[in-house]
């Protein structure tokens, strides 16, 4: 018989497995050092716990990071990378 | 314990060993990591060639928002130190940002003592003579960069390790 000239196995189950990654232009927050991917010095746990954020400059950091920087500014909020006024990107 | 400004000076420790910038070295001191003495070694082409200029620089908890404090222990005679050994420098103060370390710090004293700023004067002698004089301050500089080999004696046992 042609069948049996196949093996049919049948799949009992499966595990996905994905991962993701903050695009951003660098690869640690130039405040903490810390990799994108992993978080903020303060936080357990990647991911939406601990998100990245952008300035209107187009510079990047854990969003913990540059809003502790910004609370200890008194008079300007600047950018730590290039000294412009820190506005975030909508 | 491990806090944010304690694992941010980690970080600078461990890039510092890994990418050393040249001229400079600088480590924690044995049970305090806020606590680090450093090395500045005088650039060349520079009154301070040779010297070897020793530093303390002190972390608080809010490190990296808010700048380290950064000392001369070797005798320095520069425009832009006082005679405490604290620096004028404005990335150390108005102008400090959250994206410098230690790497950074010291490679920028390093440069300071290169280009001294004398309309900033913190030292109105070594200012004065730096402008006017330029011969007499190379000297005044030179007895400092002696002085500079001196202290290394004085304390071989802790320091034996950053003198090669």
């Amino acid at each position: 018989m042609l069948l049996d000239q196949f093996n049919f196995h049948y799949i009992s189950g499966w595990t996905a497995v994905a991962s993701w990654r903050w695009i951003a232009n660098d690869e640690n927050c130039g405040i903490c050092r810390m990799p994108f991917d992993g978080c903020c010095p303060d936080c357990k746990l990647p991911g939406d716990d601990c998100p990245l954020v952008w300035g209107q400059c187009s510079h990047c950091f854990h969003i913990h990071c540059i809003v502790k920087w910004l609370n200890s500014q008194q008079v300007h909020q600047l950018c730590p990378m290039c000294r412009q006024e820190w506005k975030f990107k909508e | 314990m491990s806090t944010p400004a304690r694992r941010r000076l980690m970080r600078d420790f461990k890039r510092l060993q890994e990418d050393p910038p040249a001229g400079v070295s600088g480590a924690p001191t044995d049970n305090n990591i806020m606590v680090w003495n450093a090395v500045i070694f005088g650039p060349h082409d520079t009154p301070f060639e040779d010297g070897t200029f020793k530093l303390t620089i002190e972390f608080t908890e809010e490190y990296p928002n808010k700048p380290p404090t950064v000392r001369f222990v070797s005798k320095m005679f520069h425009p832009n130190v006082y005679a405490d050994g604290s620096i004028c420098l404005d990335i150390l103060q108005n102008r400090w940002s959250p994206t410098y370390d230690v790497s950074a710090i010291l490679t920028s004293i390093q440069s300071l003592l290169h280009d001294p700023n004398p309309n900033s004067p913190a030292n109105n002698e070594a200012a004065q003579l730096y402008r006017e004089n330029r011969r007499e301050y190379e000297k005044k500089v030179a007895a400092i960069v002696q002085e500079s080999w001196n202290d290394d004696e004085d304390d071989d046992d802790e320091e034996e390790g950053e003198k090669s």
